[in-house]
């Protein structure tokens, strides 16, 4: 058996959308109840009753961070405090922190999904799990602690850091699977080296899932040949409860974003128009059984797609691509919207080039141009023009093909371009009209 | 066989000094050059040098990207249509090439043709079918 709830995970699409508009209705009704939307509904005359087909969530207003910010810290709440049994929230470094609310019933939801997540990459109730990640209000935590409990396996409530005293958790219980940040992966298996011990021949690690921080499909093979052991996806956020989000199944290829739990769009950041399936965009999502603090039409920020077609293992729940950037990194050149994620993973793929790259917005001759640098690797060189010329033209083409707009290649030399440590400045916007203050953002 | 050193330069003020004060540091001395300029912003300065091996190793820790490149000379005339001579017999060789340039090696009586053979294959046998034979590298290198 493949499937935690398989009377869920594999519903047709009308079913599964039979039961969307159903728990959309309730949600509104629910959501009516919080001084936030209560007063927003009357005021744009939104009748929960009246949703019958799953496009009206068009019709509905869009939430964002800012909204919750502004109604810290229980505007969003539908039921009284009594009713209330925990709370997740940011640290609120760049303003007031958000915070999201679950009575007993979110919180079993959210285990459970969880639960069906981690089923779904392949952990059963014989493995012993070890989830190296913070506890507390991130949600990274708790949010796997329920769903280990709930799967049935073994948790091991390790929290951050101290790989010395992981690596011995992992070897004295025979830990079977670990969740981790992937960047605290790579410095695990320094550690792991550093004692002398090889995680493929001294643990009995058989799966590792990933999460809580963007990373190329790049990243995730290197960690994948430390490890000895296929790592998985998780994609989840507070404002959606946490991790049990999305989750990848065993082909790897995207992760099934449980529809029956959440409702998914993709829009365009600039129009708020749907997009196609396979056309980026931005991610906005409405929770379908959430309680004490449902949210609708939630702008996540998050630049992802649609990934088109059926997955081979059976689910209908569709599948998100790898979480691509922010969308307040998008640029819109010669009206193509663009992120630099996707300059970047055409980049990572072509390895006669080095990871770092500008991108340069600018006029030239009268027409905004996408100016992309390039470093050359040194020992790839050998002085001949024409290979320089071809690679070139190489990279202009993949990049066209990605973004839809052509690219000015130049290669640059090696060294020359900020490396990408911390949050270097990939894009650079030099154009007339920005200059003379009149573009329109 | 005999090299030059090929170095990628973006086109930018100062960058062909980065190359020049490397050499002058190892008293490198330079015997020949040429520049070649592309439409895309970089270019390709090309060096024949006394001791190729050694400015390609330096060049590349100064952290440019430098790489040695096969080149055949030859010996011509330096009168008017010497040139041409030798491009007549070259081209009856059958050898097709890119980069080139030339030096007076004694005026109005030597000059050397060097052709940038990297991608050239047979390059000596199709010459010497033709009755050219390259230089000796140490002529070549100026030593």
């Amino acid at each position: 058996m493949i499937y935690w709830e398989k009377e869920l995970e594999v519903l047709s699409r009308k079913e599964l959308e039979k039961i969307q508009v159903e728990r959309l209705r309730k949600t509104l009704s629910q959501a009516a109840h919080s001084p936030y939307y209560g007063e927003l509904f009357r005021k744009l005359h939104i009748t929960p009753e009246k949703i019958d087909r799953v496009e009206q969530i068009r019709e509905l207003p869009f939430t964002t961070k800012q909204d919750l910010r502004d109604h810290y810290p229980y505007g969003f709440l539908t039921l009284p405090k009594r009713d209330i049994i925990r709370l997740h929230s940011s640290s609120g470094t760049t303003g007031n922190p958000t915070v999201i609310f679950h009575n007993r019933h979110d919180i079993s939801s959210w285990a459970n999904l969880m639960a069906r997540s981690l089923f779904c990459a392949g952990v059963r109730d014989t493995d012993v799990f070890q989830n190296i990640v913070g506890y507390g209000l991130f949600t990274g935590g708790l949010g796997f602690q329920y769903g280990i409990e709930r799967l049935g396996a073994l948790s091991i409530p390790a929290g951050a850091g101290n790989s010395q005293r992981q690596i011995k958790l992992m070897r004295d219980y025979g830990t079977t699977v670990i969740h981790a940040i992937p960047s605290y992966l790579g410095r695990l298996y320094e550690v792991f080296q550093a004692e002398g011990l090889d995680p493929q021949r001294d643990t009995e690690l058989r799966l590792l899932v990933i999460g809580a921080e963007p990373h190329t499909e790049e990243q995730r093979r290197r960690i994948e040949e430390m490890f000895g052991v296929k790592a998985f996806n998780s994609f989840g956020l507070s404002e959606m409860n946490g991790p049990g989000v999305a989750f990848e199944c065993e082909y790897q290829s995207g992760l099934h974003i449980w529809e029956d739990a959440y409702m998914v769009e993709i829009v365009d950041p600039q129009t708020l128009h749907p997009v196609a399936d396979g056309e980026y965009g931005e991610l906005v999502m409405t929770t379908l059984d959430r309680e004490g603090m449902p949210l609708v039409r939630y702008r996540t920020r998050d630049i992802t797609r649609i990934l088109p077609g059926d997955c081979p293992c059976g689910r209908t729940h569709r599948r998100i691509d790898r979480i691509t950037g922010r969308s307040d990194d998008m640029f819109i050149i010669k009206g193509c919207n663009v992120y630099p994620m996707q300059i970047e993973g055409v980049l990572l793929k072509i390895p006669e080039v080095g990871a770092d790259y500008l991108i340069t917005l600018d006029t030239l001759n009268g027409s905004d141009e996408m100016i992309v640098e390039v470093e050359v690797k040194r020992d790839w060189f050998n002085g001949d023009v024409a290979r320089l010329d071809k690679l070139t033209r190489q990279i202009t083409n993949q990049i066209r093909d990605e973004v839809l707009t052509k690219p000015i290649v130049r290669l640059v030399e090696p060294g020359s371009i900020p490396k990408s440590e911390g949050k270097a400045v990939r894009v650079r916007d030099l154009r007339a009209a920005l200059k003379a203050g009149n573009y329109s953002a | 066989m005999a090299y030059q050193v090929s170095i990628f330069l973006e086109n930018k003020i100062g960058r062909l000094e980065r190359v020049t004060s490397v050499l002058k540091e190892n008293r490198i001395n330079i015997q020949n050059m040429s520049l070649i300029h592309t439409a895309n912003g970089w270019g390709i300065l090309n060096l024949l040098v006394s001791c190729p091996e050694r400015a390609c190793a330096k060049l590349c820790e100064a952290g440019m990207s430098a790489s040695l490149r096969k080149i055949v000379a030859l010996e011509m005339q330096d009168v008017p249509g010497g040139l041409d001579g030798l491009l007549t017999k070259i081209a009856s060789a059958g050898v097709n090439f890119t980069n080139a340039y030339g030096r007076v090696v004694e005026p109005g009586q030597k000059a050397f043709f060097f052709i940038d053979a990297d991608q050239i294959e047979d390059i000596n046998e199709k010459l010497q079918a033709v009755g050219l034979t390259p230089v000796n590298d140490d002529l070549i290198y100026g030593v």
